[in-house]
């Protein structure tokens, strides 16, 4: 017992030495590149002289166990890691404003409260509707050609009537099962596409009604029409029975020509081997073109106004100017940065399309975790499965998301 | 002081670690429980106001938990039936002279080793994958589509999977009842020219009838509880309608609370839940233990 008390106390003697040696002490919640970013740390030591250690938390929840035990140990964090309104709302006393560094001219994904700039943008996600370049070659369909409602229903058409001679088992790799999990994707991601397909970043119109229990008639009708097209040309057993697996396994082994997922799928993506060309065509669910994918920043990076705030804020321009810094976000973490400076192109097909639709400055915001709690995952997610299982139709399917959504009004 | 007090004073402080742990984990988190299912407590931060029944009130009116509450009964009467039924089966089997009844009894305990969780995965997949591949190879219509996401079909999953978890337990308590009962007893009634189903039936059911008591309250409770194996298998799904609403087909109370306490961060409302899922197994178990003892015998 002696023993195991003393060897606790020298571990613990030897982990505050090491983090009173570090000059930044950054607290993170990626564990997959971990050991990236610690060689990163690494490198910025070496070129900058400044010690900077990491401290990484798994998953989302353990991550903030980590945060506040680290922010009650003392020694705050310099930086860490924010995923949205509620981890800011939580620490927003002691977030920095960095408006004016230099990193904050290079990109419009900056996490703002109002006019201070607050977080940096970890990385930028996207999705759209990825699709198989080769299939569409095929079939004869020019994807640049897909910006709106009508140019789907004739693409998806044209795909079902030749599904057999393309090896097609459906056209479009599509899941909605809340019994697999999956009702993020359609009660989040693909309801997104109304809120902000179309608009400009930051515009708030659509989520606004929503959240007081409205919705515009026109644009909602026409969205419930965009769904009824996708879940139709889906394979109905996909819809209900489909994990993240086998949804992607029909779009990597060439059996859907479209696939309703994000970047984040890149490395199981890449494990498959898919031989053909993937791309990224935009959510065109309106009548009218619309010509961008979703993207967004997973999370941000934050500066503790008490800590070493102007050794933070240089770390942070360093990781976002430097060729060093663009070296480890692209070829090293595997991802997308959100600086247009930023010119190295990732190696991996989904995240390259974002890369080259970020680029172009065709995006889209993501507004969907303004949702209340559980509302887009449970509420309206029950919806979308009860029309992709056929017991209702698209009247009933949009009577339903506008009754539910009338729901928030109170 | 006197010896008395003194004894009884020796007494608490023997109980005390006990009772002070029992105050800690049940007491206390039961009346904050009660507690917060009267405010708007959302599950962080501090309680902003009191609002009295109104929780309460509101989930009268909520579809999903009114589903969730008669999919549990009859969840819990159909589990009740095959997971004794299937129990009682077994363990006349495991008693009787059949050759390697050890190795049986061993290894209809085995499922209930694993854990809710894991065996619920396992049990998607045969339902999901296993089964539909059979099915389709076959050319049976029947099984070609997964029995999970059709809502007629998946209560049934879930009784196959409890029972085949929990009847290994209960066969136990049959077995040590069965094996309780004198032999003088059975061996008079063969005597007597009594078949073998008379002889269970007459002799053996009524002297088990304290085992009944116990297993008949652990499958109820057990079934009313059940949480793992739904979340796992089901997670709920697939989506039905109800009094016009979609409401998840599978979703049992506790699986409701649940979501409504973390998924919704309704945690005052689950609360409210909570505290009435808590009276109405309280008044069914207090109903079904005195029925039961009411018919318990002595030989």
């Amino acid at each position: 017992m002696k023993k195991f008390v003393a060897l606790v106390l020298a571990l613990a003697m030897v982990l505050t030495a090491a983090s009173a040696l570090a000059d930044l002490v950054i607290c993170q919640n990626k564990v997959e590149i971990t050991a990236q970013m610690e060689a990163y740390a690494k490198l910025y030591e070496e070129k900058t002289g400044v010690p900077v250690k990491v401290i990484t938390g798994g998953g989302s929840s353990d991550y903030n166990t980590v945060l506040k035990s680290e922010m009650a140990s003392g020694r705050e964090p310099d930086i860490w890691v924010i995923e949205g309104p509620s981890g800011y709302e939580l620490w927003k006393d002691k977030i920095a404003d960095q408006a004016g560094a230099e990193w904050t001219q290079y990109t419009d994904a900056a996490y703002m409260d109002g006019d201070k700039v607050v977080g940096f943008p970890v990385a930028v996600e996207g999705y759209g509707l990825a699709y198989n370049k080769s299939i569409l070659d095929k079939a004869g369909i020019d994807p640049a050609t897909l910006t709106n409602y009508d140019a789907y229903a004739a693409a998806f058409e044209k795909l079902d009537s030749m599904k057999a001679e393309l090896g097609l088992d459906m056209v479009v790799s599509m899941v909605a099962g809340t019994t697999t999990g999956m009702t993020w994707v359609t009660g989040l991601h693909n309801f997104n596409v109304y809120l902000t397909v179309g608009n400009e970043r930051n515009d708030t119109t659509y989520i606004d009604q929503v959240l007081e229990g409205k919705v515009d008639p026109e644009r909602f009708h026409q969205y419930c029409q965009y769904v009824a097209l996708i879940f139709k040309y889906s394979d109905p057993d996909m819809l209900l029975n489909g994990t993240q697996d086998s949804q992607l396994a029909a779009f990597a082994n060439g059996k859907a020509a479209f696939y309703h997922q994000g970047n984040w799928m890149d490395p199981s993506l890449v494990a498959l081997n898919p031989d053909f060309e993937i791309a990224y065509a935009p959510h065109a669910f309106l009548k009218e073109d619309t010509d961008g994918i979703l993207v967004n920043p997973p999370s941000w990076y934050v500066v503790n106004e008490n800590g070493n705030k102007d050794e933070a804020i240089a770390y942070l321009n360093y990781l976002a100017t430097s060729e060093d810094g663009a070296n480890y976000m692209v070829n090293e973490a595997a991802m997308v940065p959100a600086f247009t400076n930023v010119t190295l192109a990732p190696a991996t097909p989904l995240s390259k399309s974002v890369m080259e639709w970020n680029a172009a400055g065709k995006t889209y915001d993501w507004q969907q975790y303004k949702l209340p709690d559980g509302f887009g995952m449970g509420t309206l997610g029950a919806i979308y499965e009860l029309f992709a299982s056929g017991a209702i139709d698209v009247d009933a399917f949009e009577a339903m998301m506008i009754e539910a959504i009338a729901g928030l009004a109170k | 002081m006197s010896s008395k007090v003194k004894r009884k004073l020796t007494e608490f402080l023997f109980l005390l670690p006990t009772l002070l742990a029992f105050v800690l984990v049940i007491i206390i988190p039961f009346i904050l429980g009660i507690y917060y299912s009267f405010t708007d407590w959302q599950g962080t931060g501090a309680v902003s106001k009191m609002v009295g029944f109104e929780n309460y009130a509101a989930i009268f009116q909520d579809a999903g938990f009114l589903h969730s509450f008669l999919v549990t009964l009859l969840f819990t009467v159909l589990n009740i039936i095959t997971v004794n039924v299937v129990a009682f089966v077994i363990s006349l089997l495991v008693t009787s002279e059949i050759r390697g009844r050890n190795l049986y009894r061993a290894g209809f305990f085995v499922p209930n080793l694993i854990g809710g969780i894991v065996l619920g995965l396992v049990w998607q997949f045969i339902f999901s994958n296993i089964l539909p591949s059979i099915g389709a190879s076959l050319g049976w219509a029947g099984l070609s589509k997964s029995l999970i996401s059709n809502k007629d079909t998946v209560m049934f999953t879930m009784v196959t999977v409890n029972t085949w978890q929990y009847a290994g337990y209960i066969m136990l308590i049959y077995v040590a009842s069965i094996q309780g009962i004198s032999k003088s007893v059975m061996e008079a009634a063969e005597v007597d020219g009594a078949r073998y189903w008379t002889r269970v039936l007459k002799i053996q059911v009524p002297l088990m009838a304290n085992a009944f008591t116990i297993s008949l309250f652990l499958t109820l409770t057990n079934s009313f509880k059940m949480y793992d194996v739904n979340v796992a298998l089901t997670n709920g799904g697939p989506i039905s309608m109800f009094m016009n609403k979609p409401v998840q087909a599978s979703e049992l109370l506790a699986l409701n609370i649940y979501q409504t306490a973390f998924k919704y961060n309704n945690m005052a409302q689950g609360q409210a839940k909570a505290v009435i899922f808590f009276v109405v197994l309280t008044i069914f178990s207090i109903i079904q233990v005195s029925w039961n003892k009411s018919k318990e015998v002595e030989a």
